[in-house]
Order: C-alpha cells, then sequence, then structure tokens
C-alpha cells in the first residue's frame, strides 16, 4: 500500500528536478518582469477603471496627450495643439504616419470615435460626465485625417488632463458590442508596446512595438505576473523573479540596504481623512469638528500606522500637486484649547468620569471603515484613543468594502453614518466639483453634506480658469475654507516605497507618475 | 438501478430551481452592486446609475431572476459585469488549473492517509499511534495561509528549490508539452504540499477513528475466535467498512474539487477558481456568481448520487433495504 505513492512523489520530484533549469529564462536581458496585484478587468481604457488594467493600457494604448514623470502635460497622438483665445475650441494636429498594432492607419477617425463611444449612453463607461460640461457635451469633429478640433460652449480647465484617455481603434471596435467584445481581453493600440499573451489570473505579456512613432522602447519584451498577496509579491522580488515591486512600510529599511535594489519613496495623489457627517447632530456645529480636530493626533498616526513613511494631511490636495500651498493652514494639535471650544458650546467635561457631555447625553459616535485595509482600521483605533482622552467614547465598525460604499453613497439625507474613514486617490487636475459642491449631495460624493458658498463659488471658478497660476490662487484659498471648516478631519497623506531590481536603468525621478515613465527609456543591464 | 438514477436526476430540476432563485435573492439582497463600487472623485454618479439600467439592476429582482433563468436555458450564462468576459467561459478557463491541483491533492492525500489511518488505528495507543497523532494534530492547527507563506520561505527563498508562485513560466509557452507540465508541476510542488499537509492531517484522525470503531465490532471478534489472520481482518473485512464514511465525504467533496481554494491559490498566486468565486462576491460580479452556484449545486447533488450508489456497490444491504 505505501509503495505506489513514494514511487509516485518519487517521480514528481525526479520531475521537477529535471526542469529546474527552465526557471532561469526569465533573467533573459530582454524581459523586465514587473507585478500586477490583482487580474485586470478590461485591457480597453475607456471602460476599465482598475489599476491592474491601468497599467497595462498605459503600455498599449497611447492618447492625445501624455503625463510626464514632472506631471507636466506633452502632445502624445498629438504632435502639437492650440487653444482659442476665449478657451472654447481645441485644435490638436495629429502626428502622420501612426500605425495601430494590427497595421491599420490611425487618423483623427479613430480619436472622434473614441470620445463619441464614451458619449455613446449605452457604452457601461464611468468616464462620460468627464467630456459633458453642464449637461453638454463636448464636440470632436474631425477637419481632416490629421486634424480634430474639440469645441465646448464655456471653458473648461479639467478637460486638457482628460485628453490623456487611451484612443482606442474604431476599425476594431464598430463592428462588435464595446461592453462585451473579445478585443477587450486583446486589444489593439498604438502604445510603445504591443499585447501578445494574456493568460487568466497568471500574466500579461507584451511585446516591444518596432513600429512605435516615438523612439522604440528598448526592452523586448514585458511580463506582468498577477500575484494578487504583498506577502508572496515581495519574497518574489527579492528572489529577482519579479524587477519591481512595492515595499511595506516595515520591510523598507532591509530592502534599501540590500546592494540587489534601488528603494524609492514619494508622495502618492492621495489623502486619508476621517469623513464627519456635517448633518450628524453632533457635527452639524463647525466648531465641534474644529475641535475634534484639534484632540487628533495626526502625527502620532503617521508614525505609529505608516512607520514614518508619509506625513499629516491637513488639505484636500497631495503635496505632489502643482496646487500644494507653501503654507496650508490646520488647526495644531491642542487637546486643552479643544476641551475650552467645547465648553464654550455647552459640552461639559467630567474629568473624574471622564465623560464629555452635553445636556446629560454623553458624547459619542460611531466610525465606519472598509475591513481589510490595515492602515485604515488601525487610524480608527488611534483616533478613539485620542478622542477618549477627552472623554468621547467612539464605537468602530469594519464593514465589507460593497456594503460600506452602499451606506455612504446611500440617496438619502440626512445619511446614516457618523463618521467614516476613507481615501481619495486624486486625478492631475485639481477640480474637486464632485467631492466639495453642495449641489453634489446627497446624491454625490459630497456624502458629508458640505456646504459652504465660496467653496461652491471657487470650484466653479476653478473649472473655469485657463491660468494657471490665477487657478493655483484659486484652489489655495478653497483648501484654506474647507481646512477651517473640517468637513473631513485630514489624517495622512501616504507615501508610495518602491523597490526595484539595480538591473533596471533608465528611471525617472520617483513621483506618482512611475519610476518606468516613459517605458521607452528604460534598458535593462548585465549584472 | 436505471430508474432510480433517472428519478434522482429528476428530482434535480426543481432542486436546481430553488436552489438558484434562493442564492439570487441572498445575492441581491448583499447591500451594493458592482457598478456602485467606483469610489472615484472623477466618477459622476449618474454615469454609475446609467450603467446600472444598461444593466438592467433597477428592474425588480423577480423579473432579473426570470431573465436570468430564461437566459439560461437558452444556454447564455451572461457576460462577467467586470471583465465583461462570458461567464461560462470565465469558469472553464479557470478549470483546469483548479482540477489539476484538487484532484492530485485528493489522490495524495487518500493514498496518504489510509495506511496511516489504518495503522494508527491499528496500533492505537502505540508510540507510532501517537506520533502520528502529534504530527497529524500540527497539521490542522497550522493555518493554510501561514503554511503557505512557511513554505515559500524556506523552499523557494532559503534553499531556492522552486519557484514562489504561478503556475508557469510565460515564456515557455512554444515550447513542446512535455517541458510546459514540467514546468507546471515544478510551480505546483509548494501549494500541493500545502493542502496535502492540511488534508493528511484531517483524514488521517477520520480513518483513524473509523477503523478503531470497527475493530471494535463482534463480527471482527468473531473472525479473530475463527482465527482469520490479521491481514486478512484489516485488509479483507475492516477495510471495505471504513470506505463508507470516505465515500459520503468524497461524494461531498466533489463540488470542493472545482471550487478550489482561495487562500491557497491566492498565496501562490495560482489560477484557480477559488479566486475567481470569491472575488465575484466582493466585486458582486452576479452572472459569475450565479454560474459558479448553479455549477456547484448540480455538482453537489451528482456527488451525492455517486455516493449513494458507491455504497449500493459496496454495501449490498443499503439497496435490498431500499427495495423491501
Amino acid at each position: 500500500m505505501l509503495k505506489f505513492p513514494l514511487r509516485f512523489i518519487g517521480m514528481l520530484i525526479g520531475l521537477m528536478i529535471s526542469v529546474v533549469g527552465c526557471s532561469s529564462d526569465l533573467s533573459d536581458n530582454q524581459v523586465l518582469t514587473l507585478r500586477l496585484g490583482a487580474e485586470p478587468s478590461m485591457l480597453n481604457p475607456i471602460l476599465s477603471t482598475d489599476s491592474p488594467s491601468s497599467s497595462v493600457n498605459g503600455y498599449v494604448f497611447s492618447g492625445l496627450l501624455k503625463v510626464t514623470p514632472e506631471l507636466e502635460l506633452e502632445p502624445d497622438l498629438a504632435e502639437s495643439y492650440t487653444v482659442s483665445a476665449d478657451g472654447l475650441v481645441y485644435l490638436f494636429n495629429l502626428k502622420q504616419n501612426i500605425k495601430w498594432h494590427d497595421g491599420e492607419a490611425f487618423t483623427a477617425h479613430d480619436v472622434k470615435y473614441t470620445y463619441d463611444m464614451i458619449l455613446n449612453p449605452s457604452t457601461n463607461t464611468v468616464r462620460r460626465s468627464d467630456y459633458i460640461i453642464d449637461g453638454k457635451a463636448v464636440e470632436f469633429k474631425v477637419l481632416d485625417e490629421y486634424t480634430l478640433q474639440i469645441r465646448m460652449h464655456k471653458p473648461y480647465a479639467p478637460l486638457l488632463n482628460r485628453l490623456t484617455m487611451g484612443i482606442i481603434p474604431e476599425h476594431i471596435f464598430e463592428v462588435t458590442d464595446i461592453n462585451t467584445a473579445k478585443e477587450n481581453q486583446n486589444p489593439i493600440g498604438t502604445g510603445p508596446y504591443k499585447f501578445k499573451q494574456w493568460e487568466t489570473s497568471q500574466f500579461v505579456l507584451l511585446e516591444a512595438n518596432e513600429a512605435y512613432y516615438d523612439e522604440p522602447p528598448k526592452i523586448k519584451k514585458i511580463i506582468m505576473k498577477i500575484i494578487p498577496d504583498n506577502n508572496t509579491a515581495l519574497i518574489s522580488f527579492e528572489k529577482e523573479e519579479i524587477l519591481s515591486s512595492g515595499i511595506p512600510g516595515k520591510d523598507f529599511k532591509r530592502i534599501a540596504k540590500n546592494d540587489l535594489f534601488n528603494t524609492y519613496r514619494y508622495y502618492d495623489l492621495a489623502y486619508t481623512y476621517l469623513g464627519l457627517n456635517c448633518k450628524h447632530p453632533l457635527f452639524s456645529n463647525k466648531n465641534v469638528r474644529k475641535a475634534l480636530a484639534m484632540s487628533i493626533d495626526k502625527r502620532s498616526i503617521v508614525d505609529g500606522i505608516l512607520l514614518g513613511y508619509g506625513k499629516p494631511a491637513h488639505i484636500p490636495t497631495s503635496p505632489e500637486m502643482w496646487t500644494y500651498p507653501k503654507k496650508p493652514f490646520f488647526y495644531d494639535y491642542n487637546k486643552k484649547e479643544a476641551l475650552k471650544i467645547l465648553a464654550e458650546e455647552g459640552y461639559i467635561f467630567d474629568k473624574e468620569k471622564n465623560i464629555l457631555s452635553k445636556d446629560d447625553t454623553p458624547v459619542t459616535f460611531k466610525i465606519i471603515t472598509n475591513k481589510g485595509n490595515k492602515d485604515r482600521e488601525l487610524a480608527a483605533t488611534l483616533i478613539q484613543k485620542n478622542l477618549k482622552e477627552i472623554g468621547i467614547e467612539v464605537s468602530i465598525q469594519l464593514m465589507e468594502w460593497s456594503s460600506f460604499i452602499a451606506i455612504v453613497n446611500e440617496h438619502v439625507d440626512p445619511k446614516k453614518f457618523d463618521a467614516v474613514i476613507l481615501g481619495w486617490s486624486l486625478g492631475l487636475d485639481p477640480d474637486a466639483y464632485s467631492l466639495w459642491h453642495s449641489r453634489e449631495y446627497p446624491r454625490g460624493f459630497n456624502f458629508v453634506g458640505y456646504s459652504n458658498s465660496d467653496v461652491d463659488d471657487f470650484l466653479v471658478m476653478g473649472r473655469k480658469e485657463l491660468d494657471r497660476e490665477e487657478r493655483k490662487m484659486i484652489y489655495e484659498k478653497m483648501y484654506e475654507e474647507i481646512a477651517m471648516d473640517v468637513p473631513y478631519i485630514f489624517l495622512y497623506y501616504p507615501e508610495s516605497l518602491v523597490g526595484l531590481n539595480k538591473i533596471i536603468q533608465g528611471v525617472s525621478p520617483a513621483g506618482p507618475a512611475g519610476l518606468l515613465n516613459p517605458i521607452e527609456n528604460i534598458y535593462l543591464i548585465e549584472k | 438501478m436505471i430508474r432510480y438514477i433517472s428519478q434522482r436526476l429528476l428530482a434535480l430540476l426543481p432542486m436546481l430551481l430553488g436552489v438558484t432563485f434562493i442564492a439570487f435573492i441572498i445575492m441581491k439582497a448583499a447591500p451594493g452592486d458592482p457598478v456602485g463600487m467606483f469610489m472615484d472623485p472623477s466618477v459622476n454618479l449618474e454615469d454609475i446609475d446609467r450603467i446600472r439600467s444598461n444593466l438592467g439592476f433597477d428592474k425588480p429582482i423577480l423579473i432579473q431572476y426570470l431573465m436570468w433563468l430564461k437566459n439560461v436555458l437558452m444556454g447564455n450564462f451572461g457576460y462577467s459585469l467586470i471583465s465583461g468576459k462570458p461567464a461560462l467561459q470565465a469558469i472553464l478557463e479557470r478549470l483546469p488549473a483548479t482540477l489539476l491541483l484538487s484532484v492530485s491533492s485528493l489522490c495524495l492525500i487518500l493514498l496518504i492517509t489510509f495506511p496511516l489511518g489504518i495503522l494508527c488505528g491499528y496500533k492505537k495507543d502505540t508510540p507510532i499511534d501517537d506520533g502520528i497523532t502529534v504530527f497529524s494534530f500540527l497539521g490542522l492547527s497550522m493555518p493554510s495561509f501561514w503554511l503557505g507563506l512557511m513554505l515559500i520561505l524556506l523552499f523557494s527563498y532559503q534553499l531556492d528549490l522552486f519557484p514562489t508562485s504561478g503556475f508557469m513560466n510565460p515564456l515557455l509557452y512554444g515550447e513542446p508539452f512535455y517541458k510546459k507540465a514540467g514546468n507546471i508541476l515544478y510551480h505546483m510542488c509548494l501549494p500541493l504540499l500545502t493542502i496535502m499537509i492540511g488534508g493528511i492531517a484531517g483524514l488521517t484522525r477520520y480513518n483513524r477513528f473509523g477503523i478503531i470503531k470497527i475493530l471494535g465490532q463482534d463480527y471482527i471478534t468473531a473472525a479473530r475466535a475463527r482465527g482469520v489472520s490479521e491481514s486478512r481482518i484489516l485488509f479483507k473485512h475492516a477495510f471495505k467498512n471504513i470506505l463508507l464514511p470516505i465515500i459520503t465525504l468524497l461524494g461531498l467533496d466533489l463540488p470542493g474539487l472545482i471550487s478550489g481554494s482561495y487562500i491557497i491559490e491566492f498565496i501562490f498566486s495560482w489560477p484557480g477558481m477559488g479566486q475567481l468565486a470569491i472575488q465575484s462576491v466582493f466585486q458582486r460580479d452576479y452572472p459569475i456568481l450565479m454560474a459558479v452556484i448553479l455549477l456547484s449545486s448540480i455538482l453537489i447533488i451528482i456527488g451525492t448520487l455517486i455516493a449513494d450508489i458507491c455504497y449500493a456497490y459496496i454495501d449490498p444491504r443499503i439497496t435490498k433495504k431500499g427495495k423491501s
């Protein structure tokens, strides 16, 4: 009885040893092996919203404009563009002789088709309203094969950043239903890399596009391995199976000391916050919100949770954004002052029992956040501890993401939560109409119900103003206004910690645009 | 027998209708939907509502269920709401990797646990039994996510014997079959080992109890009294009887073979069904979820049917009872 399994296991081991040699192929000099944290959804830039898909789409597709490592825009498929004096008409001259990966010629019709598809209500894309200004769609008009006119009925500064959208081929999609087309798994683009193969839950393989209109990429193949588990990915990186990986804070110092790797850190275009439901009886008072903000020790959250890889946040933008002011407004961490403000508002702090109460009712509220995000879970605990010190009893509820979002986005007034911990990832444009405008409540992402007519005005002005310096001033004023009102208690700006194997060369300065941007500059050296 | 099987298969239809209907309602009752997941300041809620109505989510649940049923009867399981792939294709393309891992681990576990369990039960309360018992408790108490990571650290990182994760080297796709098969086996070792350690532990205990119970029965004592040899008692008289509960277990395990193991697949980046099923729950990918539920209910029903038939084959008393 025992003989068979032993022989079988022996055979297995024998087979394995005979194939061990195969695994060394990945160190091939022409292959860049990267990691994707999850299976991409669709390799179609107008439909997908997840970051693995964007990572792949970024190499396969190109847009009219692209983002430089300095977070500036520059022409990509476009040769050049002009903006009319009134800011209503953009004229794009496209590069000629660009070919799709299947050999067809790229023309202005493809650009128009892409944007028309986004604007088509039956396309299941969430990008449609990006190209609709006050209910009127932006018009895309082909003047000739290589000239495209974009016209809107009022000036709209955020549009330019939205023209980085990857352009999809008309000749492929005009004959299928774009929502379920096979080509969403087998994309044809104009980018530096051609799509070659996608094995479900295993990898996406890309090949250099030799006919690329710009400088052809140096690395012949990119393998993007799908490795969902962060621990596995880190070991895989240390074993040099993948050449790039995000590094958890606790491992950053160790990896940085390793001769095999270079490490980088930079601020994401993101912030994490405690959102206070401004329609809640407790939080409807601005001074109470202010006192709460003064009772939370953001520094200890950054040190305790992010291990110092980040910094306390005070305003709704990122330190990497051009609108970030030199000296952002914030309330100092000061419990005494906070208690004084609360006392002025009629809240009584019983030092012995350690209870804050008003009209004999103890002050309590509940923070909800999504389960599985350890940073947010820990932040909630630290906030709970901080507020306990001024006698406020905070309870925490962790919820599965969909259920959590369903509560936050439910179309009711008032919303059924007290406070939430969430984070926003920001686009390259500072426009934040959907987060702060009073019209975005109760339907919209202003789920905290914030309402300030000055902020509403700044948001509208910021969209209209095309001059960068003017815009910067508008947003600086808006940030200050929001920081003073405290609809959110901004918690921290997280840092991205990234490790690259030293054989990767041609890397850009660390920043949210990515280290391997532009990918054409990246090459590998022999060890 | 044929009448019995066809009767059972007929009973399958109302059961499936009931299961899918209940599953559909529970699924829809869970808060949130795939469209509501876009939490991005650049996304407008109008777009979300528009997509919701494009997908028919604004219709009453009963209508949605009937639409789903009608499509399934016409052979259309719908399209994934996340990837846009046909649901059946999304499942089928994950089946080979899932079956490879689950079937091979099950076979190996059975092959190892039978002798181990019998040995344990037969040598009850001896150092051999104690030793194996300690090992099986160790195996049982180690969570697979931890064990998996430890195995990766030891065998892959420290000893450099195996790759950390994955299914096959992406650059081997054009290569001959034996090379690919070898490479897959090579990638499979660590996940297989992780599953086996937990599985062996559990089933050994199960077999041990089975054999102890049977060896205490009167007919064994009678056989011993008649002077039947110990090996004959063990392998002829006792063995068939410990098969009975195992068959029930295996029958119920049939859907487990295709459902995969989320934790193992997640840690080892194994392209299996477990990841698909769990993700479709979290992403509220209804078509995929319904297809998975339908498939596993069919397999559970078929699994118990096969187990019943095997019972009858191994223990003739069962069919006789049924007839009388």
